[in-house]
């Protein structure tokens, strides 16, 4: 378990992980129609340390010191509910065995994994809606507050604890239990469960205004989940996959903003910025991610962000692979926002010209009408192209469209590019 | 060097809502408070009400403490060393138990 230092410091979000961990534990041994009691448990248990470590210095074991407080507390919040005395008891002698044989238990960090692993899996139920899953996922499993989520999302608090409320009153009339699914099931819940990773992902990676610190924590804390699947007997070459796709993006970060908060593009991104750690988790992830024959969508995303982190250089990148693997993503989801990202390894291929014609394709797309990228893209095919008249006017469009400051800031630079003279 | 007598009230609602992480912060903040080194003592009182004694009818006579009406309750206390009142006043200000809502009452220690 987390130790803390003979320092008193404590590792930088003990609390948060410890949270996810105990609030699966516990509404393992109290019902998962007593979440509720189950994080009201762990905040008192919080609160707990709160009173005591500044004035009595950090237990030995933090963590272990988290839990049995909280074990503690379950009790007393069983004895609060008027069962009747046999239930009680029962409860009761859960919880003390529960207690007692964390204490023992050689596989305690599977085990606690484990349990963890069942409440994401309950998280992600197909009958709780993708938004209230990617929440409940989050403020369960992730130890994260209502109001850390709604920062996140850029939502309202009410909003988030709206959503949650209503997918815990699924949770108990439904009678959703912590069992894993089988067969089948298994295989699509997996599914949900990398989907909601992977768009907690994608939200925490978009550019936003302020750059928020707790977006970059959602970055990490989808990187934790799919580790945490990619390392137990759930792992899927698909889970690989995502893995692998998640750490390549996320190495990127560090460069994709300029000091002064601007987007750069991934082409004039520096690529020593970007970070060799999460390369090389990636490739790892990578490498398992080809086992069997399954290839999902995850692993050409993959593939096409390895291919980019094997390059050493932009003039490396090995645009003619990545356009391949772009057909072949095309064929598995034909969707424009896959035939956008296409066309601009079109252009690093065949040329500028060809690439406009599949975007002008593109524009009839009503997914597609009102999304800056598509006019900035087209903009920027018409600049290399040399006509400045036309790139303006496109890069004026997307920013009448709905974007981010920074990518407004993008656009904008864009703009002064087509009026400078040509050198 | 004179001593005060910080004593801390705090409304344990105003942690309710607050997430694992701000929780984990603010311990680190009070810990590194207590290590400062013009603490000399610190103790957190227990949670209940505690006993009170009273002379009633001349004799001693312990009751159970009293339930405040207010929502502060005293919960625990720091010793300090300080040059005098300003000086302990700008230390506690400081403290991050006004940081998160709660108040400090100041104290002087008697005849030092």
């Amino acid at each position: 378990m987390n130790q803390a230092g003979e320092t008193g410091v404590l590792l930088e979000h003990l609390f948060r992980r410890q949270a996810g961990r105990m609030v699966a534990h516990l509404t393992g041994l109290l019902g998962p129609a007593n979440l509720d009691l189950a994080e009201e448990t762990v905040q008192e248990a919080m609160l707990r340390a709160l009173q005591t470590w500044p004035y009595q210095g950090v237990p030995e074991n933090a963590g272990a010191w988290l839990f049995r407080v909280a074990h503690n507390a379950a009790i007393d919040a069983v004895r609060r509910r008027r069962l009747t005395a046999k239930k009680e008891e029962e409860a009761v002698a859960d919880i003390t065995e529960a207690a007692e044989s964390m204490l023992e238990r050689p596989d305690l960090e599977e085990h606690l994994r484990d349990e963890e692993l069942r409440m994401i899996f309950m998280c992600c139920h197909p009958e709780i809606g993708r938004e209230a899953s990617v929440a409940l996922s989050l403020k369960t499993a992730g130890g994260f507050s209502v109001r850390e989520i709604a920062r996140a999302f850029l939502a309202e608090d009410a909003a988030v604890a709206q959503r949650l409320v209503r997918a815990k009153r699924q949770i108990r009339e439904r009678g959703m239990t912590l069992e894993m699914p089988t067969g089948k099931d298994l295989e699509k819940r997996l599914d949900a469960v990398l989907e909601v990773i992977y768009f907690v992902f994608n939200e925490g990676y978009t550019a936003h205004e302020g750059e928020d610190l707790i977006r970059g924590d959602l970055c990490g804390e989808a990187f934790r989940l799919v580790r945490l699947i990619a390392g137990s007997a759930l792992a899927q070459p698909r889970v690989h996959a995502l893995a692998a796709l998640i750490a390549f993006q996320w190495a990127r970060s560090p460069a994709r903003v300029d000091q002064l908060g601007n987007l750069v593009l991934l082409e004039d991104q520096d690529r020593s910025l970007w970070d060799a750690w999460l390369i090389s988790l990636g490739f790892c992830h990578f490498d398992s991610s080809v086992a069997g024959d399954a290839a999902s969508e995850f692993h050409v995303q993959a593939a096409i962000a390895a291919t980019h982190a094997r390059a050493a250089s932009e003039g490396e990148i090995q645009w003619g692979i990545i356009l391949q693997l772009y057909d072949d993503l095309l064929l598995m989801n034909p969707s424009p926002i896959v035939a956008l990202n296409r066309a601009v390894a079109v252009a690093k291929v065949h040329g500028p010209q060809e690439a406009l014609a599949g975007i002008e394709a593109l524009r009839a797309e009503p997914k597609l009408r009102s999304y800056y990228l598509l006019l900035a893209v087209r903009g920027h095919l018409l600049l290399d192209l040399g006509r400045r008249e036309e790139a303006a006017g496109s890069f004026q469009a997307a920013l009448e469209c709905r974007c981010s400051e920074p990518e407004r800031r993008f656009l904008r630079r864009k703009l002064g590019e087509c009026e400078a003279e040509p050198a | 060097m004179p001593q005060y007598m910080l004593l801390l009230y705090d409304d344990p609602s105003t942690w309710q809502k607050v997430s694992p992480d701000e929780m984990q912060k603010a311990i680190e903040k009070y810990m590194a408070w207590t290590k400062k080194p013009f603490t000399v003592d610190s103790k957190r009182l227990g949670e209940d009400a505690g006993r009170v004694i009273r002379n009633t009818g001349g004799k001693a006579r312990a009751t159970d403490g009293p339930y405040s009406e207010t929502k502060e309750v005293l919960g625990g206390f720091y010793l300090i060393e300080a040059a005098d009142y300003d000086e302990a006043v700008r230390l506690a200000k400081d403290h991050p138990h006004v940081e998160y809502g709660g108040t400090i009452e100041v104290r002087v220690l008697f005849g030092q």
